[in-house]
């Protein structure tokens, strides 16, 4: 599979303030999901890979072009949804997804066309002669999203799209970006829900304070499952003679969740328990989700 | 049975025609005469620019009326009749307040509103964003000195006991200073609203500072000059709504002004010219360099 996005020792800091830490990252096509945390240098990177932020240091290609040395050529193919409120108040929809359509350089004519075919694919067809001002956050996300893919770019970006949206609006803007990604567009999507984006995405970048914490597809993740383990006895004794039988793991207290990758990993447990001499309160097994995976890699 | 089918239009790329950057900038600038003119916009938003333009129509239509009733009586009165440079002084406050109020509208809300971050996602340059925004108040200015100077050039020629053509053919040099004189204006107020509109999003706020900036600043340029400190004379170039003034009397060979505070200070027309030009461009530098930061 191609990659859309390749990151080489991506840096980029604002003064003191490291916002990325050396990336290495290649995102393939298909819908990618951007986690992290606020904060954590997830919307720096949109902007990186848009051109409109030079990094400080490493590379940055997207879709085969230099987004540092010839951002234009990037943002010619891409689509990016900002975050915020980004929608003139006195204009309509229709009349502003169409000017942006133009400003990514389609004719007049075509670019109206395209503005209602856009609107209707987002299920706005109906108020596309309303002025934005007048529209509820729900509809505002969908006309952000139409202008994002009006001009009919290759990749979108998506800065938290769910934002701000009631649980309802929510199940509909993922089906939207669910289907977008079946049309053939690769969209890369922020979010710090982390069920979001296990729900819609096929790859997986996470960050943490401006470090990758892990880069993989999501259902590789979701293959990946833990055992957790309640002991009785001195817990460090016991996560001592898993790290010497190499099994890695997570917790404190007396519950520790151990990586079960390989079918004997009961042995294992069983073996380090009686070599620390501590007592198994509980063994329970269960999926590892994105979730778990972020907070025990980030912690880690 | 129906034969009817439901079709789900879904999604397709588009692969027709894309114009580079001058569509892109074509673009903005038509959109930005929208906005300054309330055009596509709801009603509220086009009563003052259209009623200033009506206003500023509406008085060359009376002054060429003027003329017209005039020259029918005596040429002696038609001669005492407003002519290009006092047209000039009547529309220049007009177009004082249209700028102030249009003006910031092309910039401000685009600010305000965070549109920047999706303009920016699209292939232009902070350059072809601010070039674009000053091509539409170019246009839309010059419209408000432009048409009734020309209205009251074509009254006259039709008017002028030498014939229409021989007026307009000896009278030639008028229309390149009314150009001149126009720009001047636009120049000036442009470039002070540019630094203004860089830092104050409301629209309502801008208008104020720049009115401000105009009318408070030339007083006080005027005061300031007028002391005994040494280089007290340098202020009465920050009289800036002079400079044109003094340009225009000074091309138009007319006193409509009376003495302005930089002829008052010893300061010839080309120092005028010299300010506006740093005015003009100044601003417009400063405001990329904001942008820059901005986008």
């Amino acid at each position: 599979m191609d990659a859309i996005v390749t990151l080489s020792g991506l840096t980029h800091d604002y003064g003191n303030h490291i916002a990325l830490d050396g990336l290495d990252v290649v995102v393939p096509a298909g819908v990618t999901g951007l986690v992290g945390a606020n904060g954590a240098g997830k919307t720096t990177m949109l902007r990186i890979l848009l051109g409109l932020l030079h990094p400080s240091a490493g590379s940055v290609s997207v879709l085969g072009h230099d987004a540092i040395a010839d951002p234009l050529s990037v943002r010619a193919q891409v689509g990016y949804m900002p975050e915020g409120a980004s929608l003139p108040k006195d204009q309509t929809a229709a009349d502003f997804v169409a000017y942006t359509a133009q400003l990514a350089g389609l004719p007049a004519g075509d670019a109206r066309r395209r503005a209602s075919e856009t609107l209707f694919l987002v299920g706005l067809e109906e108020e596309r002669f309303r002025f934005l001002g007048d529209f509820s956050t729900g509809m505002a996300q969908r006309v952000k999203l139409a202008q994002a893919i009006v001009h009919g770019p290759k990749l979108i970006l998506l800065d938290e799209p769910a934002s701000g949206l009631d649980p309802d609006g929510r199940v509909q803007m993922l089906e939207l970006i669910r289907r977008l990604g079946s049309f053939g567009i690769n969209v890369i999507v922020s979010s710090h829900v982390l069920s979001d984006i296990e729900s819609t995405c096929d790859f997986v970048v996470m960050l943490d304070a401006g470090r990758l914490v892990r880069s993989g597809p999501v259902a590789g993740a979701h293959r990946t499952s833990t055992v957790s383990v309640e002991i009785l006895g001195p817990v460090d004794r016991f996560t001592t003679a898993l790290t010497t039988a190499g099994v890695e793991w997570v917790g404190d207290h007396q519950t520790v969740s151990v990586r079960a990758d390989t079918d004997d990993i009961f042995d294992a447990i069983r073996d380090a328990a009686a070599s620390s001499r501590v007592g198994i309160m509980r063994l329970e097994r269960r999926a590892l989700t994105l979730e778990d995976e972020f907070l025990g890699r980030a912690d880690v | 049975m129906s034969d009817a089918v439901i079709y789900d239009r879904g999604y397709r790329s588009y692969d027709g025609p894309l114009g580079g950057r001058g569509t892109t900038r074509r673009a903005i600038v038509a959109d930005g005469v929208r906005r300054i003119l309330g055009l596509r916009r709801k009603t509220r938003r086009k009563v003052l620019p259209w009623s200033l333009l009506a206003l500023a129509l509406l008085m060359a239509g009376i002054v060429v009326g003027l003329h017209f009733a005039a020259g029918s009586i005596s040429a002696a009165i038609s001669e005492g009749l407003p002519q290009y440079a006092e047209l000039f002084d009547l529309f220049s406050r007009l177009a004082l307040l249209f700028i102030a109020v249009t003006g910031p509208e092309l910039i401000g809300p685009d600010r305000s509103q965070g549109v920047l971050s999706v303009y920016f996602s699209r292939p232009m340059t902070v350059g072809d964003y601010l070039a674009a925004k000053l091509a539409a108040y170019v246009s839309v200015t010059s419209l408000i000195y432009l048409v009734p100077q020309i209205a009251l050039h074509l009254g006259l020629a039709s008017l002028s006991s030498d014939g229409f053509l021989s007026y307009l053919g000896s009278n030639l040099d008028i229309l390149w200073k009314i150009v001149a004189v126009s720009l001047a204006f636009i120049a000036v107020h442009g470039g002070v609203l540019a630094v203004i509109t860089s830092y104050i999003d409301r629209t309502g706020f801008a208008a104020a500072a720049f009115l401000g900036t105009i009318i408070a600043g030339r007083n006080l340029a005027e005061v300031v000059a007028q002391a005994s400190f040494p280089g007290a004379r340098w202020f009465s170039l920050l009289a800036l709504d002079d400079h044109p003034r003094f340009i225009r009397d000074w091309l138009f060979d007319s006193d409509v002004g009376g003495v302005y505070a930089p002829e008052a200070a010893g300061f010839g027309p080309w120092v005028s010219v010299a300010v506006v030009v740093v005015v003009g461009v100044g601003g417009g530098l400063w405001m990329l360099r904001r942008y820059r930061k901005l986008a």
